[in-house]
């Protein structure tokens, strides 16, 4: 067991180190002065070079690659993220502020994702190849194809503007945040449903099965506790990619709805080439994503220790 | 009681696998079915056993691998408990210690899941199984053939004296003639998913009829120490 958490602790480590030597190499190679960006956010109108001077200097970036490199990444070892260039305030409380907005969307998304796709999925399988499976497939690959920005502005025009029942912009109330929320939760619904539907269905041909029937045992339990736990390995993987999918599609969705979070603080970061933000932006997203891989890693070996019996 | 069945017969993608067969069990015979891969035994016990269930005749079934009759993810305590409430038997530690010490698999861990046990062990653990409910019919397909041969004899006399208290008949699947000669009383000759032959099994074993039985009883290989 402690060889399997070394293991993954490993992983993660290695996984944190890619992305931040990744991160910082891509942004001092990117085109275009990021003092004079740095500059032009910070005083909002054309910049003296001395200001640039100035500016360059302050964020270090004159002292070329190595020397910036170790300035940002000693202190994050001890998780300090730095200062925003262009307001000079600490990164690290404006983007747990946004992640505090985001993360409920996600989640709430996976939630409405979950609670259409399992029935959907469960009916679809009662009769394969019927009409309501074929249906639910339908919709499952429409849902897929149609894009979060689309569904958005229609439910917006359908649930705000016609029907005037739901809030559309902003997060004053709880209510603002179904809107976005199914907007995220019907595109994870259409690729869980999919991941569902195929799961019982692979589940239900496994060859001890019929020997559980000619036992006696009724097919409620079958199901129950025989079908549903070896369908719910592919879904889990699935569920990772989709928690995954939610924070990103969760930036696109926030400025369609125009709501604080990840999205909009990533947004004006990039545009004003903060470099400590975006920084932190994507070693958070990573730490996030490394998390719930290793979340899913322990779940499968909850349900079946045959997984990664070998590889830890 | 006397146990019949008429007209099984089996069917898939258009291909008869089973043609219409009728059985009569007499209680406590000993009956073995043998013949050719793919001649349709398997098939026969299922339709047998699925025939019985119909007519709430206790009946209990050992599947020819324990990958067929254990679920992967579910302990061996979890199968055995789900058995007993399959049959609305009350828990009974004592019959489950007695079984698993005769059938040598007591020193099991039951909280373990079947890949954690061997597959003899499994295989014997089924058996032991299919006794709880000192079943009228024991229908066991290839019950051995994942056990080492003391294994196998000692599991088959136990079989024996079980089956001998609870006036159980048998139906035994198997390839091994061996087998059958030691076990059985009377001897079904399956072929091309037909009974090809029915007789005594010594008689059938010295005087095969049908070329079925003529193939399969070419090879004497017993008595053989089973």
């Amino acid at each position: 067991m402690i060889n399997i958490v070394l293991g993954l602790l490993l992983r993660t480590a290695v996984v944190l180190t890619g992305t931040a030597v990744a991160t910082f190499t891509l942004l001092w190679l990117a085109p275009g002065d990021p003092a004079l960006a740095v500059a032009m956010a910070r005083y909002d109108s054309i910049v003296s070079t001395e200001i640039i001077d100035l500016v360059r200097a302050e964020a270090g970036f004159d002292a070329g690659f190595w020397p910036a490199f170790r300035a940002w990444v000693f202190p994050l070892l001890s998780g300090d993220f730095g200062r925003s260039a262009v307001t000079g305030r600490p990164v690290l409380p404006d983007l747990l502020s946004a992640i505090a907005y985001t993360v409920p969307l996600a989640l709430a998304g996976l939630a409405i994702g979950l609670l259409i796709s399992l029935p959907l999925a469960i009916i679809a399988t009662r009769n394969p190849g019927g009409l309501l499976d074929r249906f639910a497939v339908a919709i499952a690959s429409l849902g897929t194809a149609i894009p979060a920005y689309w569904l958005g502005l229609l439910l917006i025009l359908l649930f705000a503007v016609k029907l005037a029942w739901l809030p559309a912009m902003g997060t004053r109330t709880p209510l603002h945040i179904l809107l976005p929320a199914l907007t995220l939760g019907l595109g994870v619904a259409a690729s869980l449903t999919r991941i569902i539907r195929s799961g019982i269905l692979e589940a239900r041909t496994q060859s001890f099965l019929p020997a559980f029937k000619r036992r006696g045992v009724i097919d409620s339990t079958i199901g129950k506790d025989h079908i549903a736990p070896h369908a719910a390995i592919p879904v889990i993987t699935v569920l990772g990619l989709e928690l995954a999918f939610l924070l990103e599609g969760a930036v696109m969705v926030e400025v369609i709805f125009s709501r604080p979070g990840l999205g909009s603080f990533l947004v004006n970061a990039v545009e004003a080439r903060d470099f400590p933000q975006v920084q932190a932006v994507v070693i958070v997203a990573a730490l996030l994503f490394v998390t719930i891989n290793l979340l899913i890693d322990l779940i499968y070996r909850v349900i079946d220790p045959r997984i990664g019996e070998s590889n830890a | 009681m006397t146990l019949s069945v008429s007209n099984l017969c089996v069917e898939r993608a258009g291909c008869t696998l089973l043609h219409p067969t009728s059985l009569t069990i007499q209680p406590r015979e000993r009956i073995g079915l043998v013949g050719e891969s793919g001649s349709g035994k398997s098939t026969l016990g299922h339709a047998l056993v699925d025939a019985l269930r119909g007519q709430n005749v206790r009946v209990a079934h050992v599947p020819q691998s324990p990958d067929e009759a254990l679920d992967p993810l579910r302990s061996m305590s979890y199968h055995w408990r789900e058995a007993e409430r399959a049959l609305q038997c009350t828990p009974d530690r004592q019959r489950q210690q007695q079984l698993f010490r005769a059938l040598q698999i007591h020193q099991g861990n039951l909280r373990k899941r079947p890949w954690g046990w061997s597959r003899g062990m499994q295989q014997r653990f089924v058996i032991a199984m299919a006794l709880i409910g000192s079943p009228q019919l024991l229908v066991l397909d290839e019950p051995t053939s994942a056990l080492d041969p003391v294994v196998a004899a000692r599991t088959m006399n136990l079989l024996d004296s079980v089956l001998e208290q609870n006036q159980t008949s048998m139906f035994l699947i198997t390839h091994d003639m061996g087998l059958a000669a030691k076990r059985v009383t009377r001897l079904l000759v399956m072929d091309a998913g037909r009974i090809a032959e029915d007789a005594p099994c010594s008689s059938l074993l010295q005087a095969p009829v049908t070329p079925a039985a003529k193939a399969l009883t070419r090879h004497r290989t017993w008595p053989a120490p089973c």
